[in-house]
């Protein structure tokens, strides 16, 4: 006897976004990735279409981290110094997607570099690399009102995707990638309300829905990871129901937030009893981005390259 | 004790003088000699609304942060911190004071009028839960021997068509009655009252004085307490009064004066309290309309649950405490000399019923007073005081819940926030290029802002980008008005020249908060309700919205700001103090009285607290209108509109 398949019906749709241009399009790059288009919730291709396929933004920064662990910095020790050979390393070796250039150095506690300074590091990141970036703040609001405008000025034309407009500060952001032509990130604390209410007050600003990509904060594998999970599924079971407002796609922090995590740092000395430091911090970023993939989200920066192709492997055993 | 631990504290403008030990504060001084001093936290150093000025003297006091460095150097200092240390004079300014502030009750109510027209709309009959009735007995014969009492209780029974065992005389009329009687040759005028399923002949008078028979209705709110005066033999409105609530040197709202009773053992203070501000309403009304107290034959009181324990002497203490239990919600008629309450001292008090502890006589006697209980279709009764209420139903259910709004709409919590008195401003209007057009309580210079000037306010400044939809100033709005002061945004809406008090009225970005939470919870409560009923807002017919507003209130301006749902104004109707009505058509009939009693029982109350739901309404309701912006689409519309 045949027994049909229930299937999920859903009004709405993810909405696409562009990360990138090409020369035709007025940009640098070689091609652009289109996130979402999603039109069930994950891997259930059999309920409708899945949209585009989940990407992976590997994380720049344009000061050499701090405290990371050696099993992670081993794989960046002769780029660290250098965004531009960092990016390089990521796109070329390691299959990066797309780069995400994180502007700490920019925050008055982590030497406070001035302007001038980000906009040449993300110019000789646009220069290295093929693939769209990712550029985002130092989270805070006075640094990023300054030098954000003068960094997304240098990239106009590349639509990149800028990051982020929170509920207390998104006015400068939100013109600026207006004006430029970049796509946006707006941010919210692990709040659905917060979250479609900065969508709201950026699209009050004239942005259109189309070119936002949502940041909920990510927790890390048993640093909230539940939280952040079903906010996640909430937010696309309400966009999949028809809530245009929360109908973007969505991007999470799984490397920052994975080896923040003390079973990521400590070494087999610190806890001969958690199994090899080696192979543990690279599994709690793998563990973090694979369960997240499956809450509903569309681009996942991560850190490591094992990780990264572990996460891969497992999209492509799942679509 | 010697006397140098005594102090004696000079109050000025009110030049009153308090000898204090010392060690208590300013505060403990003036709640001794009944000086009125504002505050809110009820004397925890919380809410800096005690501010007084130190004329001369010496008091001990620790560092605050709720005085700004300029008002230390004027001498400013909180009442309720500073502890008397040598003799003081004190200068309450006018900010702290409550004087000068007549309260303003329904202006709309025109006085002499009777009340048949409202009663009649109303659908209940005239026929007061007291009143008096003039009887010609026949004298007594040798044939016709019937005893003094009996020969009364027959003639009530023929005049008024009642049963003669639910009949009920007290011994004092006993007494009295056999000469009574007999010095107006058998003509006399018996007092009837309503006691459950008894009538009670009150009193017995010699000669004809039905024709002076009144009645008094109060609503005893938490803020304020208003009385209304009724001929009731004719159901004319004579006279209405109101007060500030004194109890509010004890904590600005009731859970505060509950914990005040329990750490002081004070029931007693509280209850003389409230009973002599209705005393003192009562002495005001009758004085002034030329009648004499002993024709003031029964009292109807209305209010919320703990004001209502307050007025009657009962432990509030359960009211606070899981699982929050009132003493009684259903109170029998009792006399109002048992509480102290000054009218006829065989006068019957009648305290109308609650619902739950939240959930009070004002709500129950408000929602007698629109009828609720007729209603076809579901209709939503929202009453915004101290704490705020709403309630849904029609003529075959009702549920209702306690929405925990704060105060802000009545002004308090708001740096210029004010109650609907003289004043206050009550509308605004603001332009594109953000000037401020505003009118006032009896047109005079503004001293502060009344719930619905505060409304207007927020709709305004969201209409003309001064707020977003967050609530958050947006700095670079080209204007003068938009300022920083001590570290908190603040937009300036008249002028220091222009006011009637020492300073520009303002509103901060902390007051803006306040509001949006307040008119959240609200809303939240609305949701929650009509969800729990599987319902939607359109199946809503009517919303009636009650509440110290003041004299007008502009409906848009409450859906504009998310307040009230989305839904055609026509349907929403402003209906003032409800509570007041209420308790009104209760004095002057019986059936009302039984209506707020039937409504009483069949209220079926919601705990939000309980609700998981709640907290998740309430969160998306903090946003302008609200973060489902599908749930305004009026609105919507009439945003983007301006935006472009």
């Amino acid at each position: 006897m045949q027994i049909a398949n229930v299937v999920d019906k859903w009004t709405g749709a993810v909405k696409e976004v562009t990360i990138g241009a090409t020369k035709d399009q007025g940009g640098t790059r070689e091609k652009t990735v289109t996130v979402g288009g999603a039109k069930s919730i994950p891997f259930m291709d059999f309920d409708g279409d899945q949209g585009k396929r989940i990407v992976i933004a590997m994380d720049v920064y344009d000061i050499p981290p701090e405290d990371w662990p050696e099993s992670l910095l081993k794989n960046y020790e002769d780029v660290v110094n250098d965004p531009a050979s960092w990016a390089k390393k990521c796109a070329e070796e390691y299959g990066a997607d797309l780069i995400c250039l994180k502007l700490d150095g920019i925050h008055p506690d982590k030497g406070n570099k001035s302007a001038d300074d980000a906009v040449n590091t993300v110019k000789s990141v646009l220069e290295a690399v093929n693939i769209p970036l990712i550029i985002w703040g130092c989270e805070n609001n006075e640094r990023d009102n300054e030098v954000m405008p003068k960094v997304s000025q240098a990239a106009a034309g590349e639509r990149c995707l800028l990051g982020g407009a929170t509920q207390d500060n998104y006015k400068t952001i939100t013109a600026v990638c207006l004006a430029d032509g970049h796509n946006l990130i707006t941010q919210a604390p692990v709040d659905i309300n917060i979250g479609k209410q900065v969508n709201i007050l950026v699209t009050d600003l004239g942005f259109p829905l189309d070119r936002i990509v949502m940041f909920q904060t990510t927790g890390a594998l048993g640093y909230g990871i539940e939280y952040c999970y079903s906010i996640h599924e909430r937010g696309r079971i309400a966009a999949l129901s028809g809530d245009n407002q929360m109908a973007v796609p969505v991007i999470c922090d799984v490397g920052h937030e994975a080896w923040r995590a003390k079973e990521a740092k400590a070494t087999d000395s610190e806890a001969p009893q958690w199994g090899s430091f080696a192979e543990r911090g690279i599994m709690w970023e793998a563990i973090t981005a694979v369960s997240l993939i499956q809450s509903g989200v569309d681009i996942i920066r991560m850190y490591h390259p094992k990780a990264v192709s572990i996460t891969k492997e497992h999209i492509d055993k799942l679509t | 004790m010697s006397e140098n631990d005594t102090f004696k504290i000079h109050f000025l403008p009110n030049d009153k003088i308090v000898e204090i030990e010392k060690g208590n504060t300013v505060l403990d001084a003036a709640h001794k000699s009944n000086i009125y001093i504002n505050s809110i936290c009820g004397g925890d150093g919380i809410c800096g609304k005690c501010r007084v000025i130190l004329s001369s003297g010496k008091i001990d006091a620790p560092a605050t942060k709720l005085l700004s460095s300029e008002e230390a150097e004027k001498d400013y200092i909180l009442a309720c911190e500073a502890r008397v240390t040598s003799d003081l004079q004190i200068l309450i300014p006018k900010e702290t004071r409550l004087e000068g502030k007549k309260i303003l009750f329904d202006q709309n109510e025109q006085h002499s009028l009777t009340w048949n027209a409202i009663l009649n709309k109303a659908q209940f009959k005239h026929d007061s839960l007291v009143k008096k009735v003039f009887l010609k007995l026949e004298p007594p014969t040798m044939d016709d021997n019937v005893a003094d009492h009996e020969r009364l209780c027959q003639a009530i029974m023929m005049k008024e068509g009642v049963d003669l065992n639910i009949m009920q005389t007290g011994y004092r009329i006993l007494k009295q009655l056999p000469e009574v009687l007999r010095q107006n040759d058998w003509a006399v005028t018996v007092t009837l009252g309503h006691r459950g399923r008894t009538l009670e002949v009150v009193e017995v008078q010699p000669g004809d004085t039905s024709q002076r028979n009144y009645g008094i209705a109060v609503d005893v709110g938490t803020t304020t307490v208003v009385a209304s005066l009724l001929e009731l033999e004719s159901s004319k409105v004579i006279d209405s009064e109101a007060i500030y609530n004194t109890q509010m040197k004890f904590g600005e709202d009731y859970i505060q004066r509950i914990i005040y009773v329990i750490q002081n053992e004070a029931l007693d203070e509280m209850q003389r309290t409230i009973v002599s501000d209705i005393n003192n309403l009562i002495s005001t009304l009758v004085k002034r309309n030329d009648i004499n107290l002993d024709d003031v034959t029964s009292i109807v009181c209305a209010g919320n649950t703990t004001m209502i324990h307050f007025m009657l002497g009962l432990d509030p203490e359960n009211i606070r405490r899981e699982p929050y239990l009132p003493a009684a919600n259903f109170i029998p008629p009792i006399r109002a000399a048992q509480v102290g309450i000054d009218i006829n001292r065989r006068g019957l008090l009648y305290a109308l019923p609650s619902v739950a502890a939240y959930v009070g006589a004002d709500i129950t006697s408000g929602a007698t007073a629109i009828r609720l209980d007729k209603e076809e279709m579901p209709s939503l009764f929202i009453d915004i005081g101290t704490n705020g209420e709403v309630v849904l139903g029609n003529k075959e259910w009702m549920v209702c819940c306690s929405a925990s709004a704060g105060p802000a709409f009545e002004g308090s919590g708001v740096r210029h926030g004010m109650r609907a008195a003289k004043g206050a401003i009550e509308i605004i209007n603001i332009s594109k290029d953000y000037d401020v057009n505003y009118s006032t309580i009896g047109n005079i210079p503004p001293r502060g802002i009344c719930g619905s000037g505060l409304l207007d306010c927020i709709a305004e400044m969201l209409r003309s980008g001064i707020i977003d939809r967050s609530g958050k100033f947006q700095k670079g709005i080209e204007t003068d008005r938009l300022r920083k002061k001590e570290d908190e945004f603040e937009f300036v809406l008249v002028e220091k020249e222009e006011t009637g008090i020492d300073s520009e009225i303002v509103i901060t970005q902390a007051d803006i908060s306040n509001l949006v939470r307040s008119k959240g919870a609200i809303y939240a409560a609305v949701s929650i309700l009509i969800e729990s009923m599987s319902l939607s807002i359109n199946d809503i017919h009517c919303v009636y919205l009650a509440g110290g507003f003041g004299n007008y209130l502009n409906v848009r301006n409450a859906i504009t700001i998310g307040m009230l749902p989305d839904m055609p104004t026509s349907r929403i109707k402003f209906v003032g103090n409800t509570s007041l009505t209420g308790a009104k058509m209760a004095l002057l009939s019986e059936e009302a009285f039984e209506t707020v009693q039937k409504i009483a029982s069949q209220m079926t109350y919601f705990d939000l607290m309980g609700n998981p739901k709640y907290m998740e309404e309430f969160m998306s309701a903090n946003f302008l209108p609200h973060t489902n912006l599908e749930e305004f689409p009026s609105v919507q519309k009439e945003l983007s509109s301006q935006n472009t």
